[in-house]
């Protein structure tokens, strides 16, 4: 990789979300303050047999609304459901930072914006027609509509980005890995601005089906680190943030909302569901060092949280690990109690989260938390959020595979 | 017109961003700033209307499909070879 003399430090200017208890930034938050479950019955196709009858599903969005302004982008309007939450959210955050598009330096831009599944309501809808309707022919788009780098791809055009544009992909990390790189890139000098964050949408019948024989989904609600926890429960969403390097933020005149000061990832290399307590402490250590910080700078953690029996143990284990007595001062919560587990935009919408916290220094709660679990012992800020100084933020990302990433967001620059 | 060619037309506007009143068999298509996307999608709903298989490939230059009177003669006899096919079967 091609260096920066003096690494750039880097910076948030734009935010953008779309999630089951709002599709703006200000919405989601106010549903945060409210302690609003976004978690309902499964609508908008036939459940059939489903033994799992609820998802946090995004009931108020209309892309012929959010998305009519675009001019560059032709066929966002035909594209898939996950690609329309990408573009809407990318769109907000731009329109935030108040970045000129199209941009003045194109190549200098990058854009990462990636998805844990790509679009599978498109191949949901493919293979009805094509196995069950026998259907002549697919949509001629259909392949458009899936590929996992068509939310990357819209998003690109739109804005008018021609720098290193693509998608990254490592199930619920995935928004955690797009953020991390593009503050790489930022730092390393391969880029002045990112486009980053991730996006998801996979509630249908088939996806449900494969979620179901996996026995991870609870089929009354998501309770992150409670002792009623008995799965996650599926969400859709995007969450997407503008980065730029502070030099071309401050030179702009931009408000900056918050620095990204440390990345760490890592792979347990150990087995596909059960994650070790090494990885994930390894992967806030390394964010930690990158941000210069001592884990006792770090106020709020946001979770991964994800309310499966394994995850919540052994996360809040791995915190325990890396911040020894410190983890009994931390607020510690998961915001999927509220937005469901929107799988791998999860690290978008909760990089969000994290810097709402910041602005308003005030953590978000984890509802649905009557009873902890006895091995989940910290502050996991129960039911309803509350103020609280927050100066610097970490957010865990904890995927399927092992896979794991960690941000941590801290004041802007002076 | 006959039936085919109203199909067609309405197909087409259906597919165009502003449709206009004054298509006939004579417009070319370049004027009615249809690209390959679009015309892959045209393709499709041409191809469902009519429950014919229009031999097309997007990586060449389509020369049944210059004017909008071009693609009705086209459709036109794919429908009836078909329905030449079909009384054979």
């Amino acid at each position: 990789m091609q260096g920066a003399a003096v690494p750039h430090r880097v910076v948030v200017t734009g935010l953008g979300v779309v999630t089951p208890i709002g599709t703006t930034v200000p919405q989601f938050w106010d549903g945060c303050k409210r302690a609003q479950l976004g978690i309902s019955p499964l609508d908008g196709f036939d459940v059939g047999d489903l033994k799992i009858l609820i998802g946090a599903q995004i009931r108020d969005f209309d892309p012929k609304t959010r998305l009519k302004h675009f001019q560059r982008d032709k066929i966002i309007l035909h594209a898939d459901r996950y690609s329309w939450f990408a573009a809407a959210a990318a769109d907000e955050a731009i329109k935030q930072s108040g970045l000129q598009v199209p941009f003045k330096d194109a190549y200098r831009v990058a854009c990462i914006v990636g998805s844990g599944a790509g679009g599978l309501q498109t191949m949901e809808t493919c293979y009805r027609d094509l196995f069950i309707h026998k259907k002549r022919a697919t949509h001629p788009l259909t392949l458009l509509r899936f590929i996992g780098s068509s939310a990357a791809a819209h998003v690109g055009i739109e804005f008018g980005v021609k720098g290193p544009t693509f998608a990254t992909c490592s199930a619920c990390s995935t928004a955690a890995h797009a953020i991390g790189i593009g503050k790489d890139y930022i730092r390393h000098g391969l880029a002045d601005i990112a486009i980053v964050g991730a996006s998801e949408s996979v509630i249908n019948y088939g996806v449900m089906r494969a979620w179901q024989a996996m026995h991870v989904l609870s089929p009354e609600g998501c309770y992150p680190f409670a002792k009623k926890r008995n799965g996650t429960v599926l969400a859709e969403g995007a969450g997407i943030l503008v980065l730029e390097s502070m030099a071309h933020a401050k030179s702009r005149g931009a408000k900056i909302l918050a620095e990204l000061c440390g990345f760490g990832m890592t792979s347990d290399s150990k087995d596909m569901v059960n994650p070790d307590i090494d990885g994930p402490s390894e992967a806030m250590r390394l964010s930690l060092e990158d941000a210069e910080l001592a884990p006792s700078d770090i106020d709020y953690l946001n979770a991964h949280g994800t309310a499966t029996t394994i995850n919540d143990r052994n996360e809040t284990n791995a915190i325990k690990h890396v911040f020894g007595k410190h983890a009994y001062n931390l607020a510690v919560s998961s915001t999927k109690s509220m937005h469901g587990h929107p799988l791998g935009a999860g690290g978008g919408i909760e990089a969000v989260a994290c810097i709402k916290a910041m602005q308003d220094n005030w953590v978000p709660p984890t509802i649905g938390l009557d009873e902890p679990d006895a091995d989940c012992d910290l502050d996991y800020v129960p039911n309803q959020g509350r103020a609280k100084e927050v100066t610097y933020a970490m957010s865990n990302s904890f995927a399927f595979g092992g896979l794991n990433a960690v941000l941590i967001f801290g004041p802007a620059p002076a | 017109m006959d039936d085919v060619a109203t199909k067609i037309i309405d197909i087409l506007k259906k597919h165009m961003k502003e449709p206009r009143d004054d298509i006939g068999l004579n417009t070319a298509l370049t004027d009615l700033k249809i690209e390959s996307l679009d015309l892959a999608m045209i393709v499709f709903d041409i191809e469902d209307t009519f429950g014919i298989e229009i031999p097309y490939n997007a990586n060449e230059e389509a020369a049944d499909f210059k004017t909008v009177g071009s693609v009705v003669d086209r459709v036109r006899a794919l429908i009836e070879s078909s329905g030449a096919a079909a009384a054979k079967a």
